[in-house]
């Protein structure tokens, strides 16, 4: 049970939405500088933890994404960091590699006038890519009959702070369900557990599911200065151990999905029966399998459609899409009004600030 | 032996090696090769094509070989065909006393109930919106060992339990056709190890009907080719294969998971062809976690506190995927589509680097899990013409960047999602 | 590496620290390197408990913390705190949790840095004339005196004469009763000894670690001092020069002494410096501490090299004498080649080593831990016919049980006899009965009843 355990972080570092995350008036105000400090005293004592605990970091930027730190990497012997008797060396190291790579790639990005969307998706399938290499007993490498038993348990811990980008959904779908496959070629089924962490900006649907479709729990930290409190208590624990002390895991999960025609997410939506493609609103033919659609269908659902105009994205809260049918179940109505302070209070405060 | 072919007489006959036949052989054995017995198998004739590296170790030549055979499953077509996805499926097992067997090993029922497990995973992970039902064939009779269901779990536990399973008696193929298809089935996938089977009238008179209904039959057998098992298959448009080995059982087994193209559609791609095609309206729920305050579910009027809501009335339903019992929407949740999307937009197939081009400065590591890459070519000397690249790179002709061997058969096998652009 | 049982920690100095005062464990806690390295000792339960409380600052119920434990695993929850509450870094059984504040302290500067203890050790300054040894130096040392050690032991009852370790290696052997001297002659392996030689060469170091320590009392150096080096010891960095000047007077002397263990390295020439080896550094983790077998590159030997079959045969890939020797323990070996050592087990050779005290379970463990990775493809890994072979040959010897008791015979009338027997039965005290010869044997615990019945029988008889 007491396994070396490997995590890898995809760590999400929009210059944009760390700037909002900076900014007095967010909600939660938390500095890139601040989190990062937070975040090495986390990794320490993942690696303080057991000696063999591996970790990889993967950092999601602009149009782009890279792995910032491997702990299997050769560290390159320019003995820049001079040894010093307070503390323990590996940690030195492993600290001041990060902060390199994250300042260099940092300041290499320049200011541009608009900043593409994060390579989100790129640095969770590299992590996935890196996880199969480092769990599976490859046969190409040549590291032949190396015991199962001693590969490392592993995990991926998501650091977000953008939005969802509609366009990656299939990608992002693509990625837990390998999260889920992952390493169940071997003897024993294990999957990889998604941990999220939520420093800023709304709630991530597709990182809900991947949270809850991997057994990972999602966190949105609403108490910056309890940072290092929250990755220690939900996100230190190997999965083994949650089930001896378990970790805060989030209420609900949002089911929602992205269209394939606008990108739009949507609670309600149009599936063609035989790709299964969705649709915000009816289309005479399938763009994905070209099938063409019955006319009668297209004008009966038309007809029973909600009255929005087509085209037009759907609200995405859930609570402002609800058309109130006659006949809701009694039990609805402190749900649907549930849901709605989590959105509500955080748009009164922005305005709030902003009125002052 | 070989007259066994024309007449599915009562003759029991053993043995494997009469299966092997050229004549006899399928079209879905291709992976088979000429192996006719079990300890003939692995690498055939591998010490052809061995050579020793300059160091005088075959290590370089055994991993080219695992490689490119890795590799061969990944060269397949590019473009997305058209597949069923919302398929209904009914297996049945084979309980006669045949199945007792010890020719493949531990017993031919206990490798069936392995792999039906390990079919039944993965048919799921590929046909999300799918259900599956299960017969066993025991003692002359059908019977319903698990209804038909679009729950792995519920599936599962129906063959977990061994000894309800126990095999006895003679098979009928006919009762466990003619109970198999009573509602609406699309496929039925027979795993069979008898020689005899033992129906009450005319099996001919099934397949009739099967070939009216449109039921596709396709057959798994482990002892030796029946021909009626053969016309089930070719008349209805299923697949039939003779297992050879353990392994080859297998893979005749997991050949018929990935939904079949449709053919009657590809044919008919004109106007307006499909009269099943439809467009459907579904909601994507909100899940509540135990912790939340209970409330009464919409279907059985119970008071719980774990369920779905459903996003255009938000009643509260306990399971999904179902139809909504206050407005009617159809609440499925989004993942269980989303499983089958990778067939619609699969991963782009790379391209095995045969040189190094020097202008274009090329990465040392892979760039999705940043395992460097070997510095020269591998001198196994081996023609590098199956896509195999000497150098061990494989590039996305998307976004040009070069990927590790394992990397490329792990995006393709089960990421579907190429890290470099994300597509 | 011990897997946690119920009642004990997860490691053997856990428990040797539990017998220490609260003084004694807060002043070892005042030391970043310290407290990380017990902190890696501890299970993972308990490492998950530490590290929820380290960083709070206030006090929190403990009702609080065990709000988070399931049900089922609640008797998990309180073993582990009970141990971190015995090695004082918890209150004992009280309503708040809170972490010894030293050891808080001392936590916290191992991860985030910070402190000015000096305790991961000061680094000696580079010096050009004796560039540091490198790792393959450091490696082929270590194993060199390692291996000295056990092959000492184990080659002590054949009469060769292998290396002799250093004095004070010997009386550390002798007083952990490894090696004993019979009748004032030369040292002979005791039966825990054998025991010793089949454990996996982390267990071996911190036992004698172990056994150093308790030596240390007597030794007049302080323990805190003491452990607090090894501590030290564990979290440097292998292939680096540390300088002496910073040690204490204790500290300097225990340099002797790991250097004659193959803990540290120093270079004859410049007294003022030293390397720790990989069995220093790989004192608190779970990765091999010994570089495998002189000479072999491939980490194949680190993952075993015994291939045994159905038929008692048993292959070893191995060239090390000590392997051997270890081995001829309880194999019968046949021949050997340049790197393959065939043998068999049979009775005799398992009964001879179940004469030396090694138990059935040792050998079963020793042969699972060093199987080659070609027998790891099996499942079971060993033979079950073999594993089942050796149990009972274990149990052959087992066939005779003794119990200490009292015969009771001369009855007067078989009435009598079957009186006294009617009782000693509703007692449940009777182990073996004949009644042909008037006679029957009870436990020592049944006697005092037994003849108190007879007496006053007698008594009210006369």
């Amino acid at each position: 049970m007491d396994k070396p355990s490997h995590l890898s972080i995809v760590l999400d570092l929009s210059p944009k939405q760390w700037h909002l995350a900076a900014q007095p008036g967010s909600p939660h105000p938390i500095t890139l500088a601040t989190f990062l400090s937070h975040l090495l005293a986390f990794l320490n004592a993942h690696i303080a933890c057991k000696d063999e605990n591996s970790l990889a970091i993967f950092g999601a930027l602009p149009g782009k994404s890279i792995l910032l730190y491997s702990s299997a990497a050769p560290v390159d012997d320019g003995d820049t960091e001079p040894a010093d008797a307070n503390t323990y060396r590996p940690f030195k190291l492993m600290d001041s590699i990060i902060m390199k790579s994250i300042t260099r790639e940092i300041d290499a990005l320049g200011e541009p006038e608009t900043e593409e969307p994060i390579g989100f998706v790129g640095a969770l399938t590299k992590a996935l890519c890196y996880i199969n290499r480092v769990t599976t007993s490859n046969t190409t490498s040549g590291d032949r009959g190396v015991d199962p038993a001693t590969l490392p348990d592993p995990r991926i811990l998501i650091i977000s702070v953008s939005p969802d980008q509609s366009s990656s959904y299939i990608s992002v779908m693509n990625s837990i369900f390998s999260a889920q496959k992952l390493a169940s070629f071997d003897l024993f089924y294990q999957k990889v557990t998604i941990d999220v962490c939520k420093i800023f900006g709304a709630e991530s649907v597709f990182l809900q599911q991947a949270a809850h479709l991997t057994g990972g729990s999602y966190i949105d930290v609403d108490r910056p200065d309890a940072l290092l409190q929250y990755l220690m208590m939900s996100f230190l624990a190997p999965p083994g151990l949650r089930q001896l002390i378990t970790v805060p895991t989030q209420d609900k999960i949002d089911f929602r999905a992205a269209c394939f025609c606008h990108k739009n997410i949507v609670d309600i939506a149009f599936i063609c029966s035989v790709c299964l493609s969705i649709f915000c609103s009816p289309v005479p033919v399938c763009s994905t399998c070209r099938t063409k659609f019955p006319i009668k269908t297209l004008q009966r659902l038309n007809a029973s459609r909600p009255n929005t105009t087509p085209g037009t994205p759907r609200p995405p809260t859930p609570a402002n899409s609800l058309p109130r049918s006659t006949s809701i179940a009694p039990q609805s109505l402190p749900r649907s009004t549930s849901i709605v302070p989590q959105s509500l209070p955080r748009n009164a405060s922005n305005g709030a600030s902003t009125l002052r | 032996m070989l007259d066994d072919e024309d007449e599915p007489s009562v003759r029991k006959v053993k043995g494997k090696g009469k299966a092997t036949d050229g004549r006899k052989r399928d079209k879905g054995k291709s992976k088979a090769k000429e192996q006719p017995y079990a300890w003939e198998a692995t690498y055939t004739r591998s010490w052809d094509t061995v050579q020793e590296d300059e160091a005088g170790s075959l290590q370089t030549t055994v991993r080219d070989l695992i490689a490119r055979s890795r590799r061969r499953r990944l060269i397949g077509p590019a473009s997305a065909i058209r597949r069923t996805i919302i398929r209904h499926l009914v297996l049945i097992l084979d309980l006669s006393a045949s199945m007792t067997d010890r020719d493949m090993r531990p017993t031919r029922f206990d490798l069936m109930l392995q792999y039906a497990r390990e079919f039944v995973n993965e048919w799921f992970d590929q046909n999300p919106l799918g259900q599956i039902g299960i017969v066993g064939m025991r003692g002359g009779i059908g019977e319903r060992i698990g209804e038909i269901s679009s729950n792995p779990q519920d599936v599962l536990k129906a063959i977990s339990e061994r000894h309800k399973l126990e095999p006895a008696g003679e098979p009928s193929l006919q009762n466990a056709i003619d109970m198999a298809r009573s509602g609406m089935r699309q496929e039925i996938t027979i795993i069979f190890g008898s020689l005899t089977t033992c129906d009450p009238g005319n099996i001919h008179d099934t397949l009739d009907e099967c070939v009216k209904d449109k039921i596709r039959i396709s057959v798994v057998a482990l002892a030796a080719e029946m021909k009626i098992c053969r016309e089930l298959c070719v008349k209805t448009g299923g697949q039939f294969g003779v297992a050879l080995n353990e392994g080859h059982f297998k893979d005749l087994l997991f050949e018929l998971i990935p939904p079949p193209a449709q053919r009657a559609l590809a044919r008919a791609s004109g106007p307006g062809a499909n009269p099943a095609a439809d467009l459907m309206l579904m909601g994507f729920p909100t899940r509540l976690p135990a912790t939340s305050p209970p409330g009464l579910c919409a279907c059985h009027g119970e008071l719980k506190s774990e369920g779905f809501l459903c996003p255009r009335c938000a009643a509260q339903v306990c399971d999904v995927p179902t139809d909504c019992a206050v407005c009617g929407l159809m609440i499925v949740s989004s993942p269980h589509l989303a499983r089958s999307y990778h067939h619609l937009f699969p991963a782009r197939p790379y391209h095995a680097v045969m040189a190094l081009d020097e202008a274009s400065a090329p990465s040392a590591t892979c760039h999705a899990c940043a395992a460097p890459f070997q510095e020269k070519a591998s001198q196994a000397g081996a023609p590098a013409s199956e896509g195999v690249s000497p150098l061990g790179r494989y590039r996305c002709s998307a976004c040009a960047r070069d990927f590790c061997a394992d990397c490329d058969v792990f995006v393709h096998d089960v990421l579907h999602c190429c890290p470099g652009c994300g597509k | 590496m011990e897997t946690s049982s119920s009642d004990t920690p997860s490691h053997l100095l856990l428990a040797f620290l539990h017998s220490q005062s609260q003084t004694a464990l807060t002043r070892l806690y005042q030391r970043p390197s310290a407290c990380l390295s017990i902190f890696r000792l501890l299970g993972p339960l308990e490492r998950q408990i530490v590290m929820n409380l380290l960083w709070l600052e206030s006090v929190i119920p403990a009702a609080t913390m065990a709000a988070w434990v399931p049900q089922d695993s609640r008797q998990a929850y309180e073993h582990s705190l009970s141990i971190l509450s015995r090695l004082h870094l918890l209150p004992r059984s009280a309503a708040k949790l809170a972490l010894n504040s030293t050891l808080k302290t001392g936590l916290r500067h191992a991860i985030v840095g910070g402190g000015s203890s000096g305790s991961f050790g000061v680094p000696a300054n580079s010096d050009e004339s004796h560039p540091p040894p490198s790792v393959e130096t450091l490696d082929a040392y270590a194993l060199e005196r390692w291996e000295t050690i056990l092959h000492y032991m184990v080659s002590s009852g054949t009469g060769r004469s292998p290396t002799k370790p250093s004095q004070a290696v010997l009386v550390l052997l002798q007083r952990s009763g490894l090696m004993a001297s019979v009748h004032g002659g030369a040292l002979q392996i005791t039966s825990l000894g054998f025991q010793f030689l089949l454990h996996p060469p982390h267990a071996q170091l911190w036992e004698l670690l172990l056994q150093y320590l308790r030596m240390v009392e007597e030794r007049q150096m302080d323990l805190v001092e003491v452990l607090s080096f090894l501590f030290m010891l564990s979290t440097m960095e292998l292939g680096r020069e540390y300088s002496v000047e910073h040690l204490s007077a204790t500290q300097t002397a225990m340099l002797e002494d790991l250097r004659d263990y193959g803990i540290i390295w120093q270079r004859k020439t410049s007294p003022t410096r030293f390397c720790p080896t990989r069995l220093a550094t790989t004192l608190t983790s779970s990765s091999p501490p010994l570089p495998t077998a002189a000479g072999v590159t491939s980490s194949s030997q680190a993952q075993g090299f015994i291939i045994l079959e159905t038929n008692y045969r048993l292959y070893a890939y191995t060239d090390n004498p000590l392997q051997t020797a270890v081995l001829n323990l309880f194999v019968s070996l046949k021949s050997r080649f340049p790197n393959l050592v065939v043998g068999a087990i049979t009775r005799e050779s398992v009964k001879k080593a179940l004469a030396n005290g090694i138990t059935a379970d040792q050998i079963i463990s020793y042969l699972t831990t060093h199987a080659h990775p070609q027998m790891r493809k099996n499942k079971p890994l060993l033979p079950v016919t073999v594993q089942d072979q050796i149990r009972l040959w274990e149990l052959e010897k087992n066939r005779m049980k003794s119990q200490e008791g009292y015969l009771y015979t001369a009855f007067a009338s078989q009435a009598d006899y079957e009186y006294v027997l009617h009782y000693a039965k509703q007692l449940g005290v009777v182990l073996w009965e004949s009644s042909p010869r008037r006679c029957f044997f009870g436990t020592l615990e049944g006697h005092p009843n037994i003849r108190g019945f007879i007496e006053r029988r007698t008594a009210g008889h006369a």
